[in-house]
């Protein structure tokens, strides 16, 4: 069994926090894969997540449903993807797989539409509206991944 | 001049020969026309793949509609950014060796700035300066327009882009997706004001956008009322459509009032929405401001905008060269 372990936002400004303290306790080459319903909070999560990445707050962290991919400076580069629109053929063309094995923080929206196997090591979020402010949130790391480990007790 | 303009920054392959940034001797979008029909009839997909398959015979197409030789083209223009690496460097690459072959100028332009220009592209253009909000399914921004090249970003929004709520929206009530287009023709046969959604304004005296709390907005109207949904779907779409156009016409209006200018431009994928259009006319109208939006073809992506802006900035003296690269995105 994988270590999880699931949190309350009650709020769009608890979402961006716990963004916020994943994206400062996360080193390069992490991979976050996001699932849950439209409007569920994954762009909110990933908006708190540039912050703790030192993304300069000029840069705004808009929805990548239709550009794909969002690319922004920060500590390590942030790549926030959206797989909502893409077939399974056309990961591999938008360059999808070598984000995977570099340098940056990748942030994958929709990520339940990659095959398990393609994420190896991976810290895997998803997000469920309990009503219209608050979020049921649960993480898990997956393979070697054990940043949040002993930490997730303080991002609650 | 007669010039090529070639556009490939998302999931459009488009391309089309313009005189002097004014007129259109031919606009072929790749999804409107035949020769996709042999990739099984789909709506392109946003792969490169799909790009380097059709450029070709969208080219080709292009050219043969307008009724010129290639000897007479004079420049190439073509995308460089902001949109999709991949798929820009279809287009670039392409341009690049077309022009190369013909031996003429060839420039990279802006793709935002190309939709800017496609007012430019209909009769009664907008006077300098004025002000205008694109509106598409990856940007929802206002600008101030002091030339063809030259524009400031006077605000844009800071989750959902305008377009992509219409989508996701349409995709809640069960229509498909991509299905802005489904909302606006549903929306006609509702009445915007039997369900009301929040107006997101932020702050009224600035020009930035938010549309990610009204999608989650009717997303939890449609989770709340599963049994009345289905009867009350045309006064979703018109209460949500309704929401977004109050917001959209309300800043844009603003934005003309603050900078002084008698112009306004809607342009984009959105500015394609009915509902719209009437409402900035109607708003606009009151404050004495002229209204100029392009018509339906122009407003999603195409090449006769990037062929209308490259004009312009070869005549301004921007000419690319062979070290020329893309870019994904601009701040």
């Amino acid at each position: 069994m994988e270590p999880s372990q699931t949190i309350i936002a009650h709020s769009l400004e608890e979402t961006h926090l716990l963004g916020k303290k994943i994206g400062e306790a996360i080193p390069p080459g992490t991979v976050i894969a996001l699932t849950g319903d439209l409007g569920s909070g994954k762009t909110a999560f990933v908006q708190g997540l540039a912050r703790g990445l030192d993304v300069p707050a000029g840069y705004y962290i808009t929805s990548p449903t239709y550009t794909l991919i969002n690319e922004y400076p920060g500590r390590c580069p942030l790549f926030h993807i959206d797989l909502y629109r893409l077939e399974e053929d056309d990961f591999e063309e938008i360059g999808l797989f070598e984000l995977l094995h570099g340098e940056g923080v990748t942030a994958i929206e929709w990520a339940d539409r990659l095959h398990k196997d393609i994420l190896a090591e991976h810290i895997a979020m998803d997000f469920e509206i309990l009503d219209d402010e608050s979020r049921k949130i649960c993480i898990s790391e997956h393979g070697k991944a054990r940043f949040l480990s002993g930490r997730i007790a303080i991002l609650k | 001049m007669i010039l090529l303009g070639i556009e490939t920054s998302c999931d459009e392959t488009a391309a089309a020969v313009v005189v002097d940034g004014r007129k259109i001797l031919s606009s072929v979008v790749s999804s409107q026309i035949e020769v996709h029909h042999r990739y099984g009839g789909v709506v392109p997909e946003l792969a490169s793949r799909k790009h380097l398959e059709a450029i070709v015979p969208v080219v080709d197409e292009a050219i043969r509609k307008a009724g010129v030789g290639l000897k007479q083209l004079d420049a190439v223009a073509v995308t460089r950014g902001p949109g999709l690496v991949g798929a820009l460097l279809i287009g670039f690459s392409f341009a690049k060796a077309y022009a190369f072959t013909l031996d003429i100028p060839w420039v990279g332009v802006n793709h935002l700035e190309g939709h800017i220009n496609s007012v430019f592209l209909e009769p009664d253009p907008p006077r300098f300066p004025f002000v205008a909000l694109l509106a598409s399914g990856g940007h929802t921004s206002v600008y101030h327009v002091t030339s063809h090249t030259k524009m400031e970003v006077m605000g844009q929004t800071r989750d959902d882009a305008a377009g992509e709520a219409f989508d996701k929206v349409a995709k809640m009530l069960g229509l498909g997706y991509p299905g802005g287009g489904i909302i606006g023709r549903l929306a006609e046969k509702g009445n915007p004001g039997n369900v009301l959604f929040p107006r997101i304004y932020l702050d009224k005296s600035e020009f930035d956008f938010s549309f990610s709390g009204l999608k989650t907005a009717v997303n939890r109207y449609i989770q709340t009322h599963q049994e009345s949904c289905q009867e009350q779907i045309a006064d979703i779409a018109a209460g949500f459509q309704e929401a977004v156009v109050d917001v959209l016409s309300y800043k844009i209006i603003r934005a003309a009032m603050e900078k002084n200018c008698r112009d306004i431009a809607i342009v984009g994928g959105v500015a394609a929405n009915k509902r719209l259009r009437e409402k900035v006319r109607q708003d606009a109208k009151d404050k004495g401001i002229a209204v100029h939006i392009p018509s339906f073809d122009l407003c999603g992506d195409n090449a006769a905008m990037i062929a209308a802006v490259g004009y312009h900035s070869l005549k301004e003296g921007s000419v690319s060269d062979m070290d020329a690269d893309v870019y994904s995105r601009a701040l």
